[in-house]
């Protein structure tokens, strides 16, 4: 019988705390009332933000996709609509920040970056929500507001997460 | 004064192309609430009186109507494309307050009368979607 180990990195601490971190932030949104409902302002996103610049988009990619499990663990909407919502979001967020990570730093900063990320994330949202939750086109009437939110969200996001990253500079 | 002060100092941050970035969503935002919040404008209308239909008219005319509810006479004024209660036996006059109405699938009913008008456009549209 081989005796099988798993070396845990100093990387490994790192994702677990950020996470940690996400989670904390993702619940306390969840016990704030929103002003409009279906409108949050995703402050999770701020440390994923944060460890894509810090770190790489690697870890970015474990802390997003823990965060989204075991939120929805917590609160006991594992694999119910709204954990598909937070899931499409968050991979779609994910997917859009691997592609233009390489945007030239010179010219596009992380409000760039945060900007088409939160896009991203609302257009994964509402693909779920018209294939399979809403199927009826009356629901892009209330697209306006999303991507209205998302702008908002996306720019208060990116100045919050820079502000942390002038605190704690890159090594 | 320093938030102010603050927000200037995120202001440097920004660079050329995230100007760039951020006119683009603008642009987004004016599209798509030009695009998806333009309702179709209706076509025809329809007076119902209880549960049934009393008529249907064409909004592209300009004249008045008078129907007999259970109280008394309402006027509903027919103006190209959009239409109104002129006139209500009514107590409280709602129906005359909430005034002219346009689009597709828009309503006014007039409760103690026992009136209401609805507009009709192209498509017939849903007025709740339950899930």
């Amino acid at each position: 019988m081989t005796l099988s180990t798993i070396n845990i990195t100093d990387r490994d601490h790192q994702i677990a705390k950020l996470s940690a971190i996400a989670i904390a932030l993702s619940l306390v949104e969840f016990f704030f009332p929103s002003p409009i409902p279906g409108v949050k302002p995703g402050i999770a996103n701020i440390i994923i933000l944060y460890t894509i610049f810090k770190f790489d988009i690697r870890m970015g990619i474990w802390v997003s996709l823990i965060r989204v499990f075991v939120t929805s663990i917590i609160l006991g909407s594992f694999l119910s609509p709204t954990f598909f919502l937070s899931l499409s979001g968050a991979l779609l967020s994910l997917l859009s920040l691997i592609i233009f990570k390489n945007l030239n730093r010179q010219y596009f900063s992380i409000i760039s970056l945060s900007l088409i990320a939160s896009l991203a994330h609302i257009f994964g949202q509402f693909i779920i929500v018209r294939i399979w939750i809403i199927p009826h086109n009356g629901i892009f009437y209330l697209l306006p507001i999303f991507i209205v939110s998302a702008f908002i969200f996306g720019l208060v996001t990116a100045i919050v997460t820079n502000k942390l990253l002038q605190l704690n500079p890159k090594k | 004064m320093a938030l102010i002060k603050k927000l200037l100092q995120s202001y440097k941050v920004i660079k050329v192309g995230d100007w760039f970035v951020i006119l683009l969503f603008c642009a987004l935002i004016i599209f798509s609430i030009k695009s998806l919040w333009n309702l179709p404008k209706g076509e025809y209308l329809e007076i119902y009186k209880k549960n049934e239909i009393l008529a249907t008219y064409s909004l592209n005319q300009k004249i008045t109507k008078k129907i007999n509810g259970i109280k008394g006479v309402t006027e509903i004024m027919i103006d190209n494309g959009r239409v109104r209660f002129s006139e209500s036996p009514c107590p409280k006059k709602y129906c005359i307050h909430q005034g002219w109405i346009n689009k597709a699938n828009q309503m006014i009913v007039c409760i103690p009368n026992q009136i209401s008008i609805s507009i009709i456009g192209p498509k017939r549209g849903y007025d709740a979607i339950n899930y």
